[in-house]
């Protein structure tokens, strides 16, 4: 009882108190802001994770909707027609590796994902259904991204694992939020493209020309994310803000550089040098983990700035070259930093684990059943709350009695009898071809323990018009979403809730760090066909034993017998009758033809 | 009343009267049939040349990278192997094969194992394996690849294949710095041969389902890692880094195969490096035999079959067909020393790690699971193979003498019937036909049915009784004792049960309906167990007639029959097999021998079915040795008041 009262109060953030002293700090001198950034930070195992985040800051949206300077108007547009508030969008090829990489400053999951807080006045569920569908239309088109296939078969309104970053006007019940995710799409260069369209200075001038496509799609992890959030200021309704912030992190395998040595330059990383700042900036700078794993290399040049940020207990060094004071004065040149590594062969130092990660995978073999299985471990010393959101989709049917949580302490290999208990159970079950299965479990999991979760699925057989192409390349069970409350900073990067600007999160320390962690997706392998020759004539030859069964059944069974056409009765009174009918019906019959 | 419900149609006409007479000749010329359409495969211009359906295998589309300092590294790796295997003597250097991943910057992970084993009281074996991920940047961990490696302790009784492990780590560490890998490549070293393999893939894909139930004997342990849904594997067995030839190793579990696209894939990739290799590759000696194709062929084909009716797996990549993922293993032989042949240590290797990388950059290309080309078929020749839609005629053939059999008894049965009642009580007329066929003794027939099935699956059930697996014989003894103490069993029964009149017809029409569906069953499971069986049975059960009146034909019946035994069957192959193994034992010898290898074999197939799921040993007891009972009996022909079948015994 305790331990769930300490759960839902854990999860219950309230924005709209974080938030209110931010908004009466925002100057009113400007209407738009546009800031860029680049964290630079080199990852246990020869990996470097480069984050670049763009944001746009725009204080007028009711004063003139049509005209906006750095912000896209698009966005400002979609935000009033579609009465969002908040929007989330992810476009991601491979996986955030937690155990070796800490975690990441923005979460994403593998492929397209997409939520969206709603609201106004006088929505409705369904309403908000229908503007849900054209909001993922409408980034479709703008992104390239396949998200028109968004629809209310993949979409779920998660009840307790996303809380609302925006602040609005009016009270809560009024906030509807939808999810879904497209674990198949494929993300590439003709997303950047678009994405890159929406900054300010496109991709002529200032960080965002270190994105090429060359180089950046051929890392270990690339993501690239949209978010929008509007804050209004509580006791004034009108007096909104929208912040857009674009990022694409990235995560660099040194290994793959094709090189002897782990040295590496941001020339290396992004094919060229920085030419410059986006001139429309305020700030234009780029941040870089100078301890832990950056550690053990050298700098040239050297940062001009060094900030020691303290996370809940938690040391980071940045190094800060500010872009702007480096172009200062006339001349063009190319800006480059360098890392260079130790001489020789450096020992491999062991990286411990965050406090929590989590793995999913598919058990069972086989096209008929399998088990999900999703395995959450705690290394922290004290019980952390977690709550596990599951979105399975129609085409595989879960149920809710074979859910199970098993736990171990986590030096051992094999779990044990015991089950955890839930604190929180949402379930909305999936309907075939028309709703996905949405799930949410929540728990204490033990001290240094890990938790299996586990629910056993049907596959279901689909129509043969149903398959994708490559139908047995399988399907996507889209990744778990995970979140919790650590109440240790160690790993932690994100951005406080209140802030917009990487150096926000500088001594950010809170009584606890909000966490969400996203799990692979799965394939699953349906029932296939053979679509093949042999398929096609299976397919005719049923339909022609069909068609022949009929007329050959009647023949070897029943008897043809001829029998009298005699329609007029026997009894004098029913000839009468029917005499009489006939009559009638032929006078009526004749009155309705003229 | 419709055609099919018309009494007036009798069952027996003239057509089906005259067939009947010559019933035997007809199962006969099926059965010749059968067996010379099998044999006329092996002519090219009835099996068909190989070609790749799948276009996304695109086999040597790209130029192999990998070069010679992987073979230096190979070498290198070899020596500091040896160097630990000096230390290692009947265990793995695990330490050592984890390092090395380390090094090359792979994910590392162990796995346990135990086997609880069920004779002799219960001893624990444990065991662990290896394995190294490489994340593939091109993809969330969906897909993933296996390369496997057994690793032998220079106690083992098997073939030396010590240079394998250095080959898989020689092309880990190229594979790790290319970033065009779309799915996870594991990296596996397991020990306890097919053992340490069941063990990783039951781990892998039944989680933990095995450890809260006590009965399974293979413990299989946990995982720490995965890398999503497996897609294909290759095993790699290397004697020597001196290449002399490849042999392809194809049979699975219970006789199942890997696609055919990527036994050719292998083939052609083979050949552009200029790797000997081929489907039952032998040493050069044999190979110079003076054979003509035909005959080649034929024994390619005849050796195909011999391996995969045993349903056990001629590597460890039988172990991953059961759970749909393709494999196969490439086992290369070790290089004789040969004056002739010069060959340069520092660069021996290199063609067959640049066949491993074409190999795996196809796989790698892979969009969806094999599915394209074929799954059954018999390989001819490195470049032919046969369909199952052409060695499926020569099975039928065989199988349809039983159907063919049993509908024509089925017909003449009142016939039959007719005379005998004609020749006690006269004449009588057709009705008193039609309530004789009704009459029979259903319900006995199904009792005897269901007694020799029980005996069958005794079996299987018997030798692992707890009280007797806690009894201090070792495993041979006992599963034998119980086998033959059932053989006894399934012998006697047919002097104890006598059959009321009628009975032994319809036993006969049953068990030929059973034994044809069994037989077309297992064909299609496992064809060639299904063939060899129908080739040796079929026969006899053409053969087979209760209602005989000849004396010498029963008799040879009776003799085959016996033969026939599933244990006289076992015996017989051990023998021959002895025989060709040590021609130097005398006769007795020979005999005893076979005694021991015939325990070794039966308790090696019951652990292979309990183990690693092999149904050689379930169907031999539950169908095969049930009807072996009922052909006993057919062959006996004991019926009550059968006068005349009767004096006949007595006379024979």
């Amino acid at each position: 009882m305790i331990a769930e009262l300490a759960l839902t109060l854990l999860l219950l953030l309230s924005p709209l108190a974080l938030g209110q002293t931010q908004i009466h700090q925002f100057q009113y001198q400007t209407d738009e802001q546009f800031h860029e950034e680049l964290v630079v930070r080199p990852l246990a195992s020869d990996h470097v994770n480069t984050y670049f985040q763009f944001t746009t800051r725009w204080h007028g949206v009711h004063k003139n909707l049509y005209h906006t300077q750095l912000t896209p108007r698009v966005i400002a547009e979609i935000l009033q027609t579609y009465d969002v508030k908040e929007l989330h969008i992810g476009l991601t090829q491979g996986l955030w590796r937690y155990e070796t990489w800490g975690y990441p400053i923005v979460e994403a999951t593998g492929g397209a994902e997409l939520w969206a807080w709603f609201s106004s006045p006088n929505l409705t569920d369904d309403s908000v259904n229908k503007q849900w569908m054209r909001l993922a239309n409408v980034f479709s088109g703008i992104l390239c991204a396949s998200l028109n296939f968004v629809d209310n078969t993949n979409s779920i309104a998660p009840k307790h694992i996303f809380r609302p970053q925006f602040m609005a006007s009016g009270n809560r019940s009024h906030q509807f939020v939808r999810y879904a995710t497209l674990p198949r799409e494929i993300v590439c260069t003709e997303n950047l493209t678009p994405w890159k369209k929406l900054l300010p200075c496109g991709s002529a001038s200032g960080l965002a020309t270190l994105l090429n496509s060359g180089y950046i799609h051929n890392t270990k992890y690339h993501s690239l994310g949209v978010k929008v959030r509007t804050l209004c200021d509580s006791d004034d309704p009108s007096n909104c803000l929208v912040e857009l912030t674009q990022t694409a992190n990235l995560v660099y395998d040194l290994k793959l550089l094709e090189q002897s040595n782990t040295d590496f330059s941001l020339r290396r990383l992004f094919g060229m040098g920085l030419n410059g700042y986006c001139e429309m900036a305020s700030s234009s700078k780029i941040y870089v983990q100078l301890n832990e794993q950056g550690e053990r290399f050298q700098l040239t040049p050297t940062p001009l700035e060094e900030v020691l940020s303290t996370v809940g207990g938690h040391n980071v060094l940045f190094g800060v070259y500010d872009i702007q004071q480096q172009f200062e004065g006339p001349g063009a040149r190319l800006f480059n930093i360098a890392w260079i590594g130790p001489k020789g062969n450096s020992k491999r130092e062991h990286t411990s684990p965050p406090p929590l990660y989590a793995h999913r995978y598919l058990l069972g073999n086989g096209q008929k059943h399998g088990r999900i299985a999703t395995e959450v471990t705690n290394t922290h010393y004290e019980p952390l709350p977690v709550v596990l959101m599951e979105l399975v989709p129609w085409y595989v049917h879960a149920y809710l009695h074979t859910l199970r949580i098993s736990s171990k302490p986590q030096h051992l290999h094999e779990y044990t009898s015991n089950e955890l208990k839930f604190s929180l159970l949402h379930y909305a079950p999936g309907k075939q071809r028309e709703l996905p299965t949405h799930l949410e479990i929540g728990f204490m999991l033990p001290a240094r323990s890990s938790a299996l979760i586990t629910i056993e699925v049907d596959y279901l057989l689909l129509k043969w018009l149903e398959y994708p192409p490559d139908a047995n390349h399988g399907h996507y069970i889209g990744s778990a979403v995970i979140g919790s409350q650590l109440p240790i900073g160690r790993n932690y990067t994100a951005l406080p809730l209140e802030g917009y600007l990487f150096q926000d999160s500088f001594n950010a320390s809170q009584t606890a760090y909000t966490l969400t962690l996203r799990t692979e997706a799965l394939i699953v392998s349906l029932p296939t066909p053979d679509f093949s020759m042999p398929y096609n004539v299976i397919c005719l030859a049923c339909t022609v034993v069909a068609l022949a069964f009929g007329p050959i059944h009647s023949v070897a069974t029943k008897l043809i017998i001829v029998e009298r056409q005699t329609t007029i009765p026997r009894n004098l009174l029913r000839k009468v009758v029917h005499k009489l009918t006939t009559r009638f019906s032929q006078a009526i019959h004749q009155y309705c033809c003229q | 009343m419709g055609l099919l419900s018309d009494p007036s149609i009798s069952t027996h006409n003239k057509l089906v009267d005259s067939l009947a007479k010559h019933m035997r000749k007809l199962c006969y010329v099926f059965y010749t049939a059968g067996v010379a359409w099998f044999m006329c495969l092996a002519l090219p211009e009835f099996n068909h040349g190989t070609y790749l359906s799948e276009n996304a295998l695109s086999p040597g589309l790209v130029y192999p990278e990998i070069r010679i300092d992987a073979n230096r590294l190979a070498l290198q790796l070899l020596e500091e192997l040896q160097r630990e295997r000096k230390d290692h003597q009947s265990t793995t250097p695990h330490a050592w094969i984890m390092a090395k991943f380390n090094e090359f910057g792979l994910e590392t992970y162990t796995h346990n194992f135990t086997l609880r084993y069920p004779f002799g009281g219960g001893k624990e074996f444990h065991g662990k394996n290896v394995y190294g991920i490489l994340r593939a940047p091109r993809i969330g961990s969906t897909e993933g690849l296996v390369f496997s490696a057994p690793y032998r302790p220079p106690s083992s009784v098997h073939d030396e294949i010590t240079a394998s492990v250095p080959v898989l780590l020689a092309f880990a560490d190229f594979a790790r710095r290319k970033n065009y890998w779309a799915k996870d490549l594991v990296f596996l070293v397991t020990e306890q041969e097919q053992l340490g393999m069941q063990a990783w893939l039951e781990a892998y894909h039944d989680g933990y389902k095995n450890y809260h139930s006590s009965s399974s004997y293979l413990v299989a342990g946990s995982l720490p890692a995965r890398a999503g849904s497996l897609q294909a594997a290759l095993n790699i067995e290397v004697q020597d880094l001196e290449v002399d030839y490849v042999d392809v190793k194809v049979e699975g579990l219970n006789g199942k195969l890997p696609n055919l696209d990527m036994f050719n894939l292998v083939q052609r990739i083979m050949a552009r490096e200029g790797v000997t290799s081929g489907y039952k590759h032998a040493p050069r000696k044999r190979r110079r035999m003076n054979l003509s194709p035909y005959e080649q062929n034929l024994r390619q084909m005849l050796a195909m079959l011999a391996t995969q009716a045993t349903g056990v797996p001629n590597g460890n990549h039988g172990l991953f067909h059961r759970y749909r993922i393709d494999a196969l293993t490439l086992s290369a032989a070790k290089r004789v020393t040969n004056s002739n042949v010069k060959s340069n240590p520092s660069s021996a290797t290199v063609p067959l790690l640049k066949s491993i990388e074409g190999i795996s950059r196809s796989l790698n290309n892979l969009l969806e699971r094999f599915h394209q080309s074929f799954f059954f078929y018999v390989i001819v020749h490195n470049d032919r193979y046969i369909s199952i839609g052409d060695y499926m005629p020569a099975l039928v053939a065989l199988i349809a003498c039983s159907f063919v059999k049993a509908y024509l008894s089925w017909s003449t049965l009142d016939a039959a019937e007719r005379h005998a009642q004609q020749d006690a009580a006269g004449n009588e007329t057709d009705p008193v036909v039609f309530y004789t066929k009704l009459s029979l003794p259903y319900g006995f027939v199904l009792v005897y049915l269901v007694v020799t099935l029980v005996i069958g699956y005794m079996g299987n059930v018997l030798p692992l009784q707890k009280y007797l697996m806690e009894l201090s014989i070792g495993a041979g003894p006992l599963t034998l004792t119980m086998l033959i103490a059932l053989n006894v069993a399934g012998i006697a029964l047919p002097f104890y049960v006598v059959l009321p009149p009628g009975g032994l017809e319809l036993l006969h029409i049953c068990m030929l309906l059973v034994y044809g569906c069994a037989l077309i069953v297992i064909g299609l499971l496992n064809f060639s167990l299904g063939f060899l069986v129908a080739v040796l049975s079929v026969p006899m059960v053409v053969a087979l007639n209760p209602s005989s009146t000849n004396g010498a034909l029963r008799g040879l019946a009776r003799l085959w029959a016996l033969l026939l035994n599933p244990m006289v069957v076992i015996y017989t192959v051990v023998l021959v097999l002895t025989f060709y193994e040590f021609p130097e034992l005398t006769f007795q010898q020979l005999l005893l021998r076979a005694v021991t290898a015939v325990m070794d074999a039966v308790t090696f197939a019951l652990i292979d079915s309990v183990i690693y799921g092999n149904w050689l040993y379930f169907a031999a007891c539950t169908v095969f040795f049930p009807l072996w009972i009922i052909c006993w009996t057919l062959a006996l022909a004991k019926q009550s008041d059968n006068e005349i079948s009767q004096a006949k015994l007595k006379t024979n």
